[in-house]
């Protein structure tokens, strides 16, 4: 019974009062901040029923209870007190309607968007990746390209995009190029360093066993620089993301940055909330895929 | 002609860091006979460990030569297999794997069911059949250095290289492993050569025919002493007897000897 009448739930109750209490105005659609609220308290029960570890659950809790907070301080300041601008900070029930009405148009400038990210980020994987590895490996390489890392990998690969504008001949193609060039760098950096960091008994060990160069660059350096290699990629992922955001913002006609950037010129921030916050789900969506990978690939550390 | 397995002449390995030229091993010659089982024991900083990436081939002297078969040690090969104290084994493979990847570098022509057979075979010798899905990091020290020990044996080198390998195991597993090591040693159909680098005298007494003293700064031979008890052995009365005393303190005083002379000879501050 206890665990029922958490911090978590009195918020629930609270706010979900808060939203059934009448509108400054009668646009607020509190009704679709009640559908949000009722949705995120359902999760959270499923979660109190069938999650077993205690901990998980009290974590779940918190972030609900953070959530809750800032749904009624948002419900109260801007729809029931009307304390706000109206134009610039819309009321969560609108944002929640219009977000479910946007959606087909958003799934669209996603398709438009991830091409671009997969098209420059893989790139970056496939040419960053073996070539960190070879270099790493040969020693003599390795002191070449080391110090030009260190000059060309902290430039802002931002700076780079009005220049690839100009030399390319589509806009998707210089996209594509700065987002290869914003993730190639810490992939690259980070395998290096991983390839080099790897620990030289795990080498000697290899040697022992009379591994020839092939397999030792594929299955004893690959994996043990596995590691390193998903630091640099998760970085690149950030990375590629704020350069897609970006290039589209100035040059493109279509994708979720544009769509941000299209409606703020409109001076229409409901979209422009709406579009920042899918971004920030599809951003989760894609860390969170990289990160199974990543703790399936490494299943083998402790 | 010399008709030992591995033989070591006026071996010397010299190394300069920050300009400074360092000897770690000087002048070492010794011969070591087809399907013996030679100790080298020697404090830390003896070189005992560097000898070993010598004859694996990991490292190369930079003067005398080292010989197996007759042959001068030009790199690594199949011909010897090597256990370490830590990472004999490759953290992301499981124990099967890791016995499978180091097969199949000596039986390249074999299919992978008859590798597959082999490594199944000799996990089970060490009692690792259940453990073959495990990764190193899911298997106790212990467990490591059995499938460490198992993978060095499938690939049936004709010498067995052993750095340490139980210096980082609990004494009572220590010597479960000894045993095993002795087991599956002699009751091997073609005995094989066996060196094997330790700090720990009893060990070094229970598993050798031979035993190599060494003594630190530059690293040199100090003594070989012959280990005359009869196999197989049996640890218990073995310990009880004279000999094994006598053995015992005379490893003792040679180890230490040196250690104490130093100690003896320069302000200690403690």
């Amino acid at each position: 019974m206890k665990r029922w009448l958490g911090i978590t739930n009195v918020l629930f109750i609270l706010v979900t009062i808060t939203a059934l209490l009448p509108s400054a105005k009668n646009s607020s659609q509190s009704e679709y901040t009640i559908g949000l609220l009722l949705f995120i308290e359902l999760i959270y029960i499923a979660v109190l029923l069938f999650e077993k570890n205690k901990e998980k659950v009290e974590t779940h809790g918190d972030v609900t209870a953070i959530i809750y907070v800032i749904l009624f301080l948002w419900e109260l300041f801007t729809a029931k007190l009307n304390l706000l601008d109206v134009h610039l900070y819309p009321a969560p029930g609108e944002i929640v309607k219009l977000f479910l009405l946007e959606i087909p148009e958003m799934i669209k400038g996603f398709i438009s968007s991830i091409q671009l990210l997969a098209g420059g980020y893989i790139l970056a994987l496939v040419t960053a990746i073996p070539l960190a590895l070879f270099i790493g490996w040969r020693k003599r390489l390795y002191k070449v390209v080391k110090p030009l890392t260190k000059v060309l990998g902290p430039i802002p690969p931002i700076v780079y995009i009005p220049y690839a504008i100009a030399i390319l001949p589509t806009f998707k193609a210089a996209s594509v190029f700065v987002i290869f060039i914003g993730a190639f760098w810490p992939i690259f950096i980070n395998t290096l360093n991983g390839v080099f960091n790897i620990d030289r008994r795990l080498i000697d060990s290899a040697k022992a066993l009379n591994v020839k160069e092939r397999s030792m660059l594929l299955e004893v350096i690959l994996p043990g620089t596995l590691p390193a290699i998903f630091s640099g990629a998760t970085i690149g992922l950030v990375l590629s993301f704020i350069l897609l955001t970006a290039a589209e913002m100035i040059g493109a006609t279509s994708g979720i940055g544009w769509y941000v950037k299209y409606f703020s010129d409109f001076a229409d921030y409901s979209k422009v909330i709406v579009g920042i916050i899918f971004i920030g789900i599809v951003v989760t969506g894609i860390t969170f895929f990289l990160e199974r990978i990543e703790h399936y690939l490494l299943r083998w550390r402790k | 002609m010399d008709m030992s397995k591995i033989s070591l002449k006026n071996v010397t390995l010299q190394y300069t860091d920050n300009n400074t030229a360092y000897t770690a091993i000087k002048d070492v010659s010794f011969h070591v006979g087809e399907g013996e089982f030679i100790s080298i024991i020697g404090p830390s900083g003896c070189g005992k460990s560097t000898l070993l990436s010598l004859f694996a081939g990991l490292n190369f002297p930079t003067d005398g030569n080292i010989l197996i078969d007759g042959k001068e040690v030009t790199g690594t090969g199949t011909d010897r297999g090597v256990v370490f104290q830590h990472y004999s084994l490759f953290p992301w493979m499981t124990a099967k794997k890791n016995m499978v990847f180091g097969i199949k570098q000596v039986l390249k022509d074999k299919s992978r069911k008859e590798i597959d057979a082999i490594a199944d075979e000799y996990l089970e010798l060490v009692g690792l059949k259940d453990f073959k899905d495990k990764y190193p990091s899911q298997l106790s020290g212990g467990m490591q250095q059995r499938v460490a020990i198992a993978r060095a044996l499938a690939m049936n080198p004709g010498v067995l290289l052993m750095d340490e390998p139980f210096g980082a195991i609990d004494a009572k597993n220590r010597v479960v492993l000894q045993e095993l090591l002795l087991k599956l040693w002699e009751g091997g159909s073609q005995k094989k050569t066996v060196i094997f680098i330790t700090h720990d005298i009893d060990e070094a007494i229970l598993l050798s025919d031979r035993i190599i003293v060494m003594t630190a700064g530059p690293g040199t031979v100090k003594k070989e002493i012959k280990v005359p008890f009869k196999r197989p052995r049996d640890r218990s009365s073995l310990v009880r007897s004279a000999e094994y005393s006598e053995l015992r303190n005379k490893l003792i005083s040679l180890f230490y000897d040196d250690l104490l002379q130093k100690i003896g000879g320069e302000e200690v501050v403690l």
